[in-house]
């Protein structure tokens, strides 16, 4: 008979949750991770400093820390536009591969026998490296950026296509049941059951293929240093035995590394509805 | 105690009688439905044994029997959901496919099964949205959440709230399509014991709410295993004997209406849970559940 919510029976204090989910997360905690790889990675650089100048190391084998860093500032401009170059590369591979990936897990969802179809291919494709298509891509989409983007989006698409089919399958029975209970359609009960179910995973994988697509555009930038990007750079410099530039332009990819990946965590924060989604297949 | 009783009384003019109508359409007509499973080793196993059974327009019919005896069986033929493998489901005189077509189906599991992503004002809304060209009368969504104790939570998320408001959230969505036919699978079985006892009342006190007078008469199936449950809440308990299950008593309850916690200590009360008991333990029914599954 009591029908206003007692918060003593209800043993959660909703209150309470609610202002946990909505406040602001506070900075000095993630200090706390951010500042010991920084020291330890300036240690390693000083370590590596000090070897390479007492130990009077060749300069064509190794180049002094401070002048890799010197160079990457005073060379700002070339690495930041090359570095551009591969950004469009990765994240055009992404979208197409991404896109492929969730319609085709969408429409795997659905049909068992699609899946035995399409499964042991895509797992064909996932265990064959497939840099080793680059050659390949090149004599069917010429020197341009299509086989780039080709090997960036073919390199992404296999940990999406896992998890989003296990993201649109990971639905309540119970739940699927109220939907057919009041006839809902099956883009109904995709629009609003499977497609949120699947959000969850969708980032868990875009973490694993936001990196895996900056590999897949490095490597193809080796095969096709024509056109530039950092992974050309890194070819062309090394040929030069220029180590001070290859160094820089590693360090630019790990800068490029590391917002793309906080980008995926920040729009995970922004749009996901579960934050703790294990990770399906790497 | 107290509380609970002023409630009751200020809340009054919600409880709707629900008159049974013999006379009207039978709200669930079940004509020797019969359910064979195929167990993974191809075994066949009966679930439901041909089952005859009538649920008038208005009533309200518990279900109890033990576990795995083929309640939620039944329940999920009734709704659709599962297709008997003979026999015939009428639902308002048509199939169930219709019943699900016109949204003339509530449904409440065990479990809440919400949306986790969706507040609780869009939780109780889902019904609503979709399959929209059967929403007839728009029902006060605010007036439903003020009626299951809502108020002040449309915004949470689910799993912000206690297991009991989850499913008051489910009973809600269920009532939001205003469903002459409510099909309510043990909705009480994962809560508490004093959530539960609370529940029983709630469930009585909402039974008319917001119901369409154009539509019949709402009607109940409860499924539960709890023998006090059914008979705090049923106008007639049906009792299921252990798997291949079958109807082997049908018991009016005597109790009247409305009800309240403290008829559970009455004569009646004691006295229709003490048959229904019996026809539990009846020598048609082995001693021993045939299964725990």
């Amino acid at each position: 008979m009591i029908s206003e919510p007692i918060p003593e029976l209800d043993s959660l204090d909703p209150a309470e949750s609610r202002r946990g989910r909505l406040s602001r997360p506070d900075l000095r905690p993630a200090l706390g991770w951010v500042l010991p790889p920084l020291i330890a990675l300036l240690l390693l650089a000083v370590a590596v400093e000090v070897w390479v100048r007492l130990g009077d190391v060749s300069i064509w084998l190794m180049p002094r820390p401070t002048a890799v860093i010197e160079n990457f500032f005073v060379d700002f401009g070339r690495y930041f536009n090359e570095g551009l170059k591969t950004l469009a590369v990765s994240m055009g591979g992404l979208a197409i591969g991404t896109a492929a990936a969730t319609l085709l897990a969408a429409g795997v969802a659905h049909s068992n026998i699609l899946e035995r179809a399409v499964l042991p291919i895509a797992i064909m494709v996932k265990v064959t490296p497939v840099v080793a298509l680059i050659p390949l891509f090149i004599i069917w989409l010429g020197h341009g950026w299509n086989p780039k983007i080709a090997i960036a989006a073919l390199i992404t698409y296999f940990p999406v296509l896992i998890n989003a089919i296990a993201g649109f399958r990971d639905i309540d029975p119970r739940m699927h049941d109220f939907f057919r209970s009041v006839d809902a359609s099956t883009w109904e009960i995709f629009q609003h059951l499977r497609l949120p179910a699947a959000i969850p995973y969708l980032f868990a994988s875009l973490k694993i293929s936001v990196t895996l697509s900056l590999i897949g555009a490095v490597v193809a930038e080796f095969f096709l240093s024509g056109q530039g990007g950092l992974g050309a750079v890194i070819w062309i410099e090394q040929n030069n035995l220029r180590l001070e530039q290859v160094f820089a332009a590693v360090l630019m990819l790990t800068v490029l590394g590391v917002t793309l990946s906080t980008a995926v965590v920040v729009a995970e924060r922004l749009f996901s509805w579960r934050l703790d989604q294990p990770v399906t297949a790497s | 105690m107290s509380t609970q009783h002023s409630a009751a009384t200020s809340r009054a003019h919600l409880v709707i009688k629900h008159p049974i109508e013999p006379d009207a359409e039978p709200a669930v007509r079940l004509n020797e439905v019969r359910l064979t499973y195929e167990t993974k080793e191809g075994k066949l196993l009966d679930a439901v044994a041909p089952t005859t059974l009538t649920i008038r327009a208005g009533e309200m019919t518990a279900l109890v029997g033990p576990s795995g005896c083929g309640k939620t069986s039944l329940l999920r033929m009734i709704a659709g959901l599962t297709a008997p493998s003979g026999g015939e489901v009428t639902v308002f005189g048509d199939p169930p496919s219709q019943a699900q077509r016109h949204k003339r189906l509530g449904l409440v599991f065990q479990e809440p099964a919400l949306l986790a992503w969706r507040s609780v004002a869009d939780n109780i809304r889902l019904g609503l949205q979709l399959n929209p060209r059967q929403t007839h009368s728009p029902t006060n969504i605010d007036e439903l959440i003020e009626s299951v104790g809502l108020r002040g939570f449309e915004r949470y998320r689910p799993t912000e709230l206690s297991g009991g408001m989850q499913q008051r959230v489910a009973l809600a969505r269920a009532l939001a399509i205003d469903p002459p036919l409510l099909l309510l699978d043990e909705p009480f079985a994962a809560l508490d014991e004093i959530t539960r006892e609370q529940m029983r009342y709630e469930v009585q006190r909402l039974w008319g709410i917001s119901h369409d007078p154009v539509e019949p008469p709402r009607s109940a199936l409860f499924v539960t295993h709890s023998v006090p449950e059914a008979v705090a809440i049923a106008d007639r308990v049906l009792v299921m004997s252990p798997r291949p299950g079958r109807i082997i008593a049908d018991i009016p309850v005597s109790t009247p209406r409305p009800r309240r916690p403290e008829h559970e200590h009455s004569d009646r009360f004691i006295n229709d849970t003490a048959i229904v008991r019996a026809a539990l333990r009846s020598p048609t029914t082995p001693a021993v559940p045939l299964d725990a599954a």
